[in-house]
């Protein structure tokens, strides 16, 4: 199993980028100076986390070696300073989304494929999101399909963050750092026919297999897809991309089936799995380099603080 | 399935050890002969992982006919061999 962060680990975490103070503080911006206003201040702050937060900028510097490979460090850094821009964007969005939604205006790719499929859901859905996006605005989203959704993420993430997602009203929470790592509690309530959703590109508990991901050799869990072959079940990959200021489109329309067959090991099946995940994430991030907020060094072999906000 | 007339504990220790070995590639290698029936199955023990629970709950549903619903003890009942077994025994004698 993988190893699982530090205490002092998360506690520097949810100290950075995203926390509630600072949620707080572009709250009243918002409401005195508008979405725009806002966004304007992002400009200072994130000048003073790609100066002085040298986790994130490392972390954002692993993912920006990669998409933008052969550029001087200048221009990865400036690269490092506009994901944080945009992270800064999603954060206020996620906001003003729960408390005004009509601010924004969705696109839904999918729709019809994911209701037939909720309609069918005998063994459930898991929902594979990634730190790519605004995964937390797709997410309430469902909340109009009048479907539950269980949520795999700790309970100690960053609270500000799951302040946002409105939990307990149509989303509920599974710890991964429960005993046997929540899967019997996900097994359960798939066989209920529900929605678990997860993330697909951090391992929590889960062990990872090495798949291509720009480029290189990179590390993702393969949990969700060995529950989804056992359950019986489909993943439904969910990302959602800011189009522009007012604009997201949620994208639901990537399915993918995994059941074992008796051609190759299941690890290798496994493998082929993640692998179209990884390739649906790499479309993803080439179309919109500034939306990847992994914060997280996947290609690399040592386990990794995360530089979580998200 | 129930367990039929005649199968005890002891039968149903054996059987699970055989399905486990046959179905999970970390213990294929094994004897199950060889796996004791005090033996932890996570962790120190027989080494499995979190994943592994996974097809354990399917094992125990296409098997034994066993519901995930009833496995809410889960830390009593994925224990080790001997406390799975139990479980099946008892749920299955129904």
């Amino acid at each position: 199993m993988a190893e699982s962060l530090t205490e002092d680990d998360r506690k520097i975490n949810i100290k950075r980028r995203g926390n509630a103070l600072g949620i707080g503080f572009f709250e009243i911006l918002f409401r005195l100076f508008g979405l725009r206003g806002a966004y304007g201040f992002l400009y200072f702050v994130c000048l003073h986390y790609l100066l002085f937060d040298r986790m994130a900028v490392r972390t954002g510097l692993a993912y920006v070696e990669k998409r933008f490979r052969g550029e001087s460090k200048v221009r990865q850094y400036l690269h490092v300073y506009r994901l944080f821009l945009n992270q800064g964007r999603h954060l206020i969005d996620r906001y003003v989304v729960t408390r005004k939604p009509e601010l924004f205006d969705y696109q839904v790719r999918g729709y019809e494929q994911f209701q037939s499929l909720v309609k069918d859901a005998s063994h459930g859905i898991i929902l594979l999101t990634a730190h790519v996006g605004n995964w937390q605005v797709g997410l309430n989203f469902l909340g109009r399909l009048g479907k539950k959704v269980y949520l795999v993420m700790r309970p100690e993430d960053n609270p500000a963050v799951r302040d946002t997602l409105k939990v307990g009203d149509h989303i509920e929470i599974i710890s991964p750092e429960q005993y046997l790592g929540g899967v019997l509690e996900i097994m359960e309530v798939l066989e209920e026919g529900h929605v678990v959703s997860m993330m697909g590109d951090r391992s929590y508990t889960f062990d990872t297999v090495n798949v291509p991901f720009l480029g290189a050799e990179a590390h993702f869990p393969f949990g969700a897809f060995s529950i989804a072959a056992a359950a019986g079940c489909p993943v439904v990959v969910l990302l959602a991309q800011k189009e522009s200021d007012r604009e997201y489109v949620v994208d639901m329309s990537n399915v993918i089936y995994p059941r074992y067959t008796k051609d190759g090991d299941k690890k290798s099946q496994l493998r082929q799995w993640v692998g179209e995940y990884a390739a649906i994430l790499e479309t993803f991030v080439k179309k919109f380099p500034y939306q990847c907020f992994m914060f997280h060094n996947v290609w690399s072999k040592q386990k990794e603080p995360v530089n979580d906000n998200r | 399935m129930t367990i039929g007339e005649g199968e005890n504990l002891e039968t149903i220790r054996k059987k699970l050890k055989e399905l486990l070995v046959k179905n999970l590639a970390f213990l294929s290698e094994l004897d199950p002969l060889k796996i004791k029936d005090d033996e932890i199955l996570f962790g120190d023990g027989l080494g499995l992982d979190s994943l592994d629970a996974v097809e354990i709950v399917v094992l125990l549903q296409r098997n034994f006919g066993l519901d995930v619903r009833d496995m809410k003890r889960g830390r009593e009942i994925f224990y080790s061999i001997d406390t799975l077994s139990r479980f099946i025994y008892e749920n299955t004698r129904k």
